[in-house]
């Protein structure tokens, strides 16, 4: 099988010749940088870098999907925040979005008409289209877009939004509305550009930052309405120990669960039911970025016996990864 | 015949679900302070201060700090850390608690006495400063005066509020791995500096390898370990004792 027959077995419930490894978010490194000659910024801003460097997950690591892109800005930008530089001292890292935030909480926030020539977006779309030409027939594409509630965190900034959900709860819901119109019209964006699969990273909405009630209450409805609309399989992915809300995100139509090992693979099952299909392995910090191969190993090993379907980095890789580390995953996914 | 195929419900304990629904215990007898204390469980910022006013026309405004607005701090910490209670919680608990002492603090005149000076920031280039909001409510609740830097701090602006404001304890959060690169760099200018502070550094990304690996660093796993570990180098504890014992 090819990577995207290997990846398409999992989500069609068949059984793959082996468990195929990717990641739900970014896995580019400082070190595959180097391999492709692309970098940041340009990765973050320019089509043609951004492409190149996707390609190395397949290219250097062996990964069975590429993904863009590497950081989560480009639904904020588009919607009015100004995207802050991920440059410290001589140091190119990930782009975040700028203080103050466009919105307060009593303001009316707006879904602009031309959002998808806005800001960033159409350099996310160009790298989909040259991933598509490149390497479309055998692996798949794994196209980002951000989660309402994590969008209505960079309209009003986390705090303010994070007191509102008990404060006025009322009030966050144009802002979950304008996040979920944002990510829906990107995600078909890079749809019929050519992606495979859609990856929604949703971080604020983590049990680890709001309380699981407001998940079930907000949250949910939103992300099931994006989920309905977007017409290729997709990823949710929520960080933190989601324990307490993952029924519930078995419930929002998500095709794959992308899980932390801080959340139990075990209670996704027993919770999700035998469709969900699970995505995870090891910790991207404290474990792909800190140890070494062998502990990876270890750590992928631990993830599969707990129901892991798809090996995979907990969360975005760190981007000075050693690739030895990420290479490993590759090689425990290759005996399952 | 009907066969039981969840055995869940047979060994589950009903308290539990009471438990996990639970409310905040009453902290004082003191029907006018209990109130009180009830605003900053309800993280009330609003009905807080006139019922702080009231309290104030008959007793001291530390009375009101201590028996009211630091104990129903404390009762919502118990709720955090028995996960009966969320961040959104904590931080409108936190500044209702804040109204209540700035208003005490008018009474008095000055600002209350505090146990000892925590200076906290979250990374240069790191804006995900949700870490560092529960450790300011955390050590404002126990008592400490805390020098809050915010988030996307500069390396060399740590060093200066901490030559400025001689914390007994600096903490340092990042949630990115591209951020906590700095924490060394902090540890090694203030050690320069002869500052041998205890410098506190969790987060995310952040573990313990890491943090053991320059002097002056102390691993913090949990943001509820902040005040703990803030007594114990009130009390005099190096660092290398801090590290001895909340690490490792």
């Amino acid at each position: 099988m090819n990577a995207k027959e290997r990846v398409m077995a999992v989500l069609n419930h068949q059984k793959p010749d082996r468990m195929p490894c990717f990641g739900a978010n970014s896995t580019v490194t400082y070190e595959q940088m180097e391999k492709v000659g692309a970098y940041w910024p340009e990765g973050h801003n320019k089509g043609e870098a951004m492409a190149k460097q996707a390609l190395a997950a397949y290219s250097v690591l062996g990964f069975d999907a590429v993904r863009v892109p590497y950081c989560q800005t480009f639904e904020a930008v588009a919607l009015g925040c100004i995207r802050k530089p991920g440059k410290i001292r001589e140091i190119e890292g990930i782009p975040g979005i700028e203080h103050p935030p466009p919105y307060k909480l009593d303001d009316s926030p707006e879904f602009p008409p031309d959002f998808l020539s806005r800001g960033y977006i159409p350099e996310l779309i160009k790298a989909v289209e040259i991933l598509k030409k490149e390497v479309g027939d055998e692996v798949p594409i794994v196209a980002g877009i951000i989660g309402p509630f994590t969008i209505a965190g960079s309209l009003l900034d986390s705090v303010p939004l994070l007191k509102a959900t008990f404060k006025a709860p009322q009030k966050i819901r144009p802002f979950l509305d304008v996040g979920e119109k944002a990510g829906t019209a990107l995600a078909k964006a890079l749809v019929d550009a050519g992606a495979d699969i859609i990856a929604c990273e949703d971080m604020t909405a983590s049990p680890e930052l709001i309380a699981p009630k407001t998940y079930k209450e907000f949250e949910l409805e939103y992300q099931r309405k994006q989920f309905d609309a977007i017409s290729v399989p997709t990823i949710l992915h929520i960080c933190g120990n989601v324990d307490a809300i993952i029924e519930w995100m078995g419930q929002t139509g998500a095709d794959i669960l992308s899980l932390e090992p801080k959340a139990s693979a075990q209670l996704a099952r027993d919770k999700c039911g035998p469709d969900a299909i699970l995505m995870g392995g090891v910790d991207t910090a404290t474990t792909l970025f800190m140890k070494d191969a062998e502990t990876v190993k270890e750590g992928c090993e631990e993830s599969i016996a707990d129901g892991i379907q798809i090996l995979a980095p907990g969360c975005a890789v760190a981007p000075g990864t050693p690739t030895e580390n990420l290479l490993a995953m590759v090689e425990v996914a290759k005996a399952h | 015949m009907k066969v039981l195929d969840d055995f869940s419900n047979i060994f589950k304990r009903y308290d539990l679900d009471l438990e996990k629904t639970g409310e905040a215990r009453e902290v004082s007898k003191d029907a006018t302070m209990q109130e009180i204390a009830q605003f900053v469980v309800d993280g009330d910022d609003e009905g807080i201060l006139p019922a702080v006013q009231k309290a104030l026309e008959s007793k001291s405004p530390l009375d009101v700090i201590n028996d009211a607005l630091i104990a129903g701090m404390n009762e919502v910490s118990r709720l955090w850390d028995e996960g009966i209670y969320f961040l959104p919680q904590v931080i409108l608990s936190s500044d209702a608690m804040n109204v209540g002492i700035a208003e005490c603090e008018a009474k008095m005149g000055k600002a209350m006495d505090r146990k000892s000076t925590v200076v906290t920031h979250t990374a240069e280039g790191d804006i995900h400063d949700i870490g560092q909001v529960i450790v300011n409510a955390l050590l404002n609740a126990n008592g400490f005066k805390v020098v809050n830097l915010g988030a996307d701090v500069p390396v060399e602006k740590v060093v200066a509020a901490c030559k400025e404001h001689r914390p007994v304890m600096v903490t340092g959060t990042a949630l990115m791995t591209t951020t906590m690169t700095a924490f060394p760099k902090i540890a090694h200018q203030l050690k320069a500096a002869g500052l041998n502070v205890p410098f506190i550094c969790g987060g995310g990304a952040v573990c313990e390898e890491y943090v053991t690996s320059y002097d002056l660093g102390v691993w913090g796993k949990e943001a509820s370990q902040a005040p703990g570990m803030a007594e114990d180098a009130t009390a005099g504890e190096s660092w290398e004792s801090m590290r001895g014992k909340w690490n490792g």
